[in-house]
């Protein structure tokens, strides 16, 4: 019985898992090439998401057809916020990167509810499922997950295949170095943030299939916080190692609720939030490379 | 001998705003509770300059000191407000709490954090905090997610009529004098050795090491300090004033930055500037709260940016400059 539930759980959670991968890849792309910590991740998940919504709702496209969308706004986003911002604090202490990137976050929450409004709103799309027999699947999340690997396999080719990714990984070794070798390293800095905040923005959008609650402007804070854990436990800074992390937090996720709620007095909700954060500290002492790091 | 009295010349300008606050709080009508925030947010900026401004570590996890100290209070009002001979002594025993459990948490973190840098320090404090609310939520400690609430106790241990005036009146006072003492604190350490040594690690901790200061005690001694004047901050301004504690509000995040934000627009590593990023924050922040009621946060975002892109220094850091070495510069800092 519980042994069945638990590999119901799991299964679920495998799911979760490719989502929070994803979400966390723009966080860690962000941090290894420009060692800023984008504390304002969560809210840019939260355009995302308004963006399947609007979507939806108005011309009643399917939200995979928003991914495209999603994609655009995102790199429009990335740069409107580098060259106004970010570029100027890439040198500067880390107090001046965090703060502004929590300021950048604040202000697309505020303009979305300023839009919105500050209630919660869902949409419907698909509601067949799939039987697994421990457990009951919509195929929303099956696309999601498909959806996720696919970007996740994106970024791994674009990284390893291409020129542009190559000066990205070289700005990543030594930036100095890559600037003495040609890299334009300004332009590495401003089109991998870029591309970190869409891939977040795409996330928000993959993760609106997930969430039975629906979406408020202020959904994002709880992602930052489990991205962190997920970018942490990959390595920081490793996209792909992001990816993996992000399919075992969702397993041990799922997992720990399972258990803790089989203990009586405790509740498993914030149980299973405080097991993660244990792990985030264990892991930021003992490995800070993360799990899959070689250094 | 003169020397060392000059050395406390600029707390005369910290001592003499919280007078005036105190003055117009207690003359103008109406003006006590905008006083009381303001105070608040001065004494808050006060005790994290101490740290975050002199080290340059970004503590995200600050306000599960204050928490802490919250908590603090409201363990030691709910359970002890049955002993009759205590009285108000109470109260004094919940400061002491207070202090002793904010105390105790930033030894554990430190011993944790303090070994990490830059971002991985800022990323494992916001897991600390996070971490210690969920655990008390979770595991059901001190009331779990339904809090403690301790007014009926606090009313019943000193008397309906001290109860009150305590929450209304001496609960502020206390932010008060702890913002008095974190400031006195703050310039004891700038002036002294503790002050360089932080300096050093600061600009460059590496070096810093090399040149042979023990940067882990003096980053320790910083953490604990600050950490214990913001446990006595959340048990006088949340506990004492509020007389209840909810986890997700006394662990919110949003009050850490606020008191990165009150730093940073004074100046970080100053003595003056956190009262004075502390009165800029509060005062703009209730005017637009009365003007745009809700939005506050839409016109405060772009500020912070340019603020962070165009006076990193803050306020008082472009003051100092340009007054270092004037007859006036001796009383900034």
């Amino acid at each position: 019985m519980i042994g069945e539930q638990l590999a119901g759980n799991l299964i679920q959670g495998l799911f979760l898992g490719g989502i929070y991968g994803v979400a966390t890849m723009g966080l860690s792309l962000i941090f290894g090439v420009l060692n800023i910590v984008n504390v304002g991740h969560g809210a840019f998940m939260m355009v995302g998401a308004f963006i399947a919504l609007l979507m939806f709702n108005t011309f009643g496209l399917n939200p995979i057809y928003a991914i495209p969308v999603a994609f655009v706004v995102g790199i429009a986003l990335g740069y409107l916020f580098y060259y106004t911002s970010i570029r100027k604090l890439i040198k500067a202490p880390e107090l001046a990167s965090l703060l502004a990137t929590f300021a950048i976050g604040i202000l697309l929450e505020e303009l979305v509810k300023l839009i919105f409004g500050s209630e919660f709103r869902g949409y419907h799309w698909i509601v067949e499922r799939v039987d697994l027999g421990v457990t009951v699947l919509p195929m929303s999340k099956v696309y999601a997950l498909t959806g996720s690997i696919l970007v996740a396999i994106l970024l791994y080719v674009w990284f390893k295949k291409t020129r542009a990714g190559m000066a990205v990984r070289s700005v990543v070794e030594d930036d100095v170095g890559a600037g003495v070798c040609g890299v334009n390293v300004g332009w590495v800095y401003g089109m991998s943030f870029a591309l970190g905040i869409s891939l977040t923005v795409v996330s928000g959008i993959l993760l609106t299939m997930f969430i039975p609650v629906g979406i408020n402007p202020y959904m994002g804070g709880t992602y930052t916080l489990k991205a962190f854990v997920v970018a942490v436990l990959g390595g920081l800074g490793s996209p792909y190692g992001a990816f993996f992390g992000g399919l075992i937090f969702g397993l041990l996720e799922n997992g720990c609720y399972t258990l803790f709620a089989m203990i009586p007095g405790l509740e498993p909700f914030a149980m299973t939030r405080f097991f993660s954060f244990v792990m985030l500290l264990v892991i930021l002492l003992i490995k800070p490379t993360g799990l899959m790091g070689t250094k | 001998m003169s020397d060392r009295i000059a050395k406390y010349y600029p707390l005369i300008p910290v001592y003499s705003v919280y007078l005036a606050l105190f003055l117009i709080g207690k003359n103008v009508p109406g003006m006590w509770q905008l006083i009381a925030m303001l105070a608040f947010y001065s004494a808050i900026g006060q005790a994290f300059n101490i740290f975050l401004g002199m080290t340059g570590y970004v503590d995200f996890g600050y306000v599960a000191f204050m928490g802490v100290g919250t908590y603090g209070m409201a363990l030691s009002i709910s359970h002890l407000y049955h002993v009759e001979w205590l009285g108000v002594w109470v109260v004094l025993i919940g400061f002491l709490l207070a202090a002793v459990m904010s105390t105790i948490l930033s030894i554990l973190v430190g011993a944790v954090a303090l070994r990490l840098r830059g971002a991985y320090f800022a990323i494992a404090t916001i897991g600390v905090n996070e971490g210690f609310r969920y655990l008390i939520e979770g595991a059901r400690i001190w009331g779990g997610s339904e809090g403690i609430i301790f007014y009926g106790q606090l009313a019943q241990a000193v008397g309906r009529k001290t109860a009150s005036i305590l929450s209304t009146f001496w609960a502020d006072i206390f932010v008060f004098v702890i913002a008095g003492v974190a400031a006195f604190i703050t310039l004891f350490y700038m002036k002294g050795k503790i002050g360089y040594a932080l300096t050093a690690l600061r600009e460059d901790e590496d070096a810093a090491k090399v040149m042979g200061i023990h940067v882990t005690k003096y980053k320790i001694i910083a953490f604990i300090t600050s950490a214990s004047l913001a446990g006595l901050i959340g048990a006088s301004a949340w506990g004492l004033k509020v007389t209840n504690v909810f986890p997700p509000e006394v662990f919110e995040i949003h009050y850490t930055i606020e008191c990165i934000i009150i730093v940073l627009l004074g100046g970080a590593g100053t003595l003056l500037g956190p009262v004075v990023g502390g009165l800029i924050y509060g005062l703009s922040k209730y005017w637009l709260t009365v003007i745009i009621p809700g939005f506050q946060l839409l016109i405060f975002a772009p500020i912070i940016l340019i603020v962070i892109i165009a006076f990193p220094e803050g306020v008082i850091g472009v003051l100092a400059r340009r007054y270092r070495g004037t007859p006036l510069g001796k009383f900034i800092a």
